[in-house]
């Protein structure tokens, strides 16, 4: 894609983003009625002043969607009732957890995906591989909420290896190393489930890749040459199956963003993703609509700035 | 419709793997529940029927939750709204993606164009934050759940139909077709649907999937509908029963609308990958 084609998706987003409040049948915030489980909800004459003033309601819609874009501009993001706080300001205080999972997750997914990939690619059709394949696919197929609920069930619960919820120990006191251990500690039953869900798809691309690299005449010349196979395998075929691997990693990143937000909810995890659900819950609606914004912008930021990369990478499609 | 390229039943069945099979069995019996869930059950699946959090035992096949409602009704009755999800979702994407992928490869220019970059932002949003304010704002019933469920979907069969008619209509007989004056309507009606229709059923499979594992998502983030119990809002509601790994419950609770659930979504998953290299082994191989 193109800088202007992530700039029009970009407007997209915040063009749906302006409509939804908008588009909310009646009056937007009488009409938040609470459903079954949800606690209901309602405003008071002065959150409804404060809400109809800074959507613009009275305002003719062009003035709105004119205000609206430069309040994002300088970074308003507006406020949240129910914490009493500046929406971006509850967003960064936040957003570390997120990137942990984020970063964590593509790390050892990376890692998982490429060495079962090349261990398949290089055993292919053996019994090795079959096995490999199998168990990949599975654990790619079941929905990312429902192996960290398997997680959390059997590690947790049953045989009280992780703490049940949280990110830290509350209370705990801890510093430096001890509370580094914890982090860690908490963080390590969401990470693998991410990391699990998502290997798949970079095993696939791995071990497809590299088996078409094995068949070329190059790794038959350096075979020839008496290359030792240690460096066959890992200077000459894996090298040229990691470009195809830039894409793949920023692709999944939505789906990536989508996982972290089930996740952090399932371990009571205190990134913006489980910040979502409690906007959904208590229907703080600029404060979802902030985390939407935060969530879609980073996404798109990502995926520019790996077909940049892509492309500095890969001089053949430098001209295009 | 005599079309040579649908096989038949016992054939499909032949050239599948064990895998598949078993998959399409569990999903024939977790259908059979859904349909017949009325006589399956002997509790009511909305109002309490026993004394609540009691352990599976012979009055509660499953036991019940914390307002004593009958668990296996609860999971009879989901079954429905997993069905309805997946079927719904798939046949209105499908059809629809299908049918715009078509008109796009076969008119090509301008239009083909802008699909194109459609699908590519489609491509890059990431679904599910989308589809949470979306569900927040238009509300959580089974409707829209599938229509903003369609909107996130339709892009991945129009994708594959177009570029099964890009390929398509060079041939031959479709340019024959053509040159007899035959409309545009008529050649993707007549020959281009038909012919690509088993691709499109498969790819289905996968979108059944997809819709059913999104909605039990989003209701257990809290954006269910409240009346129609799935089972993910039944995953949802015993998650939010503080302190749920302290007691026993989630034993049954948590653990059968989980099992049931990822049964589901497995045997979709075989199942589906299977159907796909039968019907097209080009494909497959792709993956």
């Amino acid at each position: 894609m193109t800088i202007f084609e992530y700039f029009i998706t970009l407007m997209i987003i915040l063009t749906i983003n302006f409509f939804l409040p908008r588009l909310m049948p009646g009056d937007p915030f009488l009409h938040l009625s609470g459903e079954a489980g949800l606690e209901f909800v309602t405003f008071t004459a002065e959150q409804r002043e404060y809400f109809i003033a800074h959507y613009g309601l009275d305002r003719p819609m062009s003035e709105q969607y004119f205000r609206y874009l430069s309040g994002l501009l300088r970074g308003d993001l507006g406020f949240s009732y129910y914490y009493k706080a500046d929406v971006a300001a509850i967003i960064l205080s936040r957003i570390p957890w997120t990137l942990l999972m984020v970063t964590a997750a593509t790390f050892f997914s990376l890692l998982l995906g490429i060495f079962l990939g090349s261990f398949s690619a290089w055993r292919r059709e053996a019994w090795q591989d079959k096995v490999t394949y199998l168990l990949i696919v599975i654990f790619s197929e079941i929905p990312v909420f429902l192996l960290g609920i398997m997680l959390l069930i059997v590690f947790a619960a049953g045989l009280g290896l992780f703490p049940l919820s949280g990110a830290i120990t509350p209370f705990s006191g801890y510093t430096g190393f001890a509370l580094t251990k914890d982090i860690l500690h908490h963080a390590m039953l969401p990470v693998i489930a991410l990391s699990l869900t998502r290997a798949g798809g970079i095993y696939l691309l791995v071990r497809n890749s590299l088996t078409t690299i094995l068949a070329k005449d190059y790794m038959r010349t350096a075979r020839a040459k008496g290359l030792s196979e240690g460096r066959i395998r890992y200077r000459h075929a894996l090298k040229n199956a990691m470009l195809p691997l830039v894409t793949r990693v920023t692709m999944q990143l939505g789906g990536m963003v989508g996982g972290v937000v089930l996740v952090e909810n399932i371990f009571a995890y205190p990134g913006l993703g489980r910040l979502m659900q409690e906007a959904v819950f208590v229907r703080d609606y600029p404060l979802l609509q902030g985390i939407f914004l935060v969530l879609a912008f980073s996404v798109l930021t990502a995926n520019l700035l790996a077909d940049l990369l892509y492309r500095f990478l890969d001089p053949r499609i430098r001209e295009i | 419709m005599s079309l040579p390229r649908l096989k038949s039943v016992k054939k499909i069945w032949q050239e599948m793997t064990n895998f598949g099979r078993i998959g399409l069995l569990i999903l024939l019996l977790l259908i059979f529940m859904a349909l017949a869930a009325s006589h399956l059950t002997w509790h009511p699946h909305n109002v309490s029927s026993g004394p609540p959090l009691a352990p599976p035992g012979k009055a509660h096949l499953l036991g019940t939750d914390e307002l004593g409602v009958d668990l296996w009704a609860q999971i009879c009755y989901g079954a429905r709204v997993s069905l309805i999800v997946g079927l719904g979702t798939a046949l209105m994407a499908g059809a629809g993606g299908g049918i715009v992928g078509t008109f796009a490869a076969y008119r090509g220019g301008v239009i083909d164009r802008l699909l194109m970059r459609l699908i590519d932002i489609m491509l890059v949003m990431p679904s599910l934050p989308v589809m949470i304010v979306l569900a927040a704002f238009m509300g959580s019933n089974i409707r829209n759940i599938i229509l903003v469920l369609v909107l996130f979907s339709w892009s991945h069969p129009a994708r594959i139909m177009r570029a099964q008619v890009l390929s398509l209509k060079e041939q031959g007989y479709i340019k024959m077709a053509r040159v007899y004056g035959g409309s545009d309507l008529y050649i993707i009606f007549r020959h281009l649907l038909p012919e690509l229709f088993p691709i499109v059923a498969v790819s289905m499979i996968r979108l059944a999937s997809m819709a059913i594992v999104a909605e039990s998502s989003l209701a257990f983030l809290g954006l269910g509908d409240p009346t129609s119990r799935s089972w993910g809002l039944i995953i949802n509601h015993a998650l939010n029963f503080s302190g749920i790994y302290f007691t026993p419950f989630w034993q049954w609770w948590l653990f059968y609308p989980w099992l049931f659930l990822t049964l589901l979504v497995i045997s979709l998953a075989f199942l589906g990958r299977d159907l796909e290299r039968i019907a097209d082994p080009r494909m497959a191989k792709g993956l």
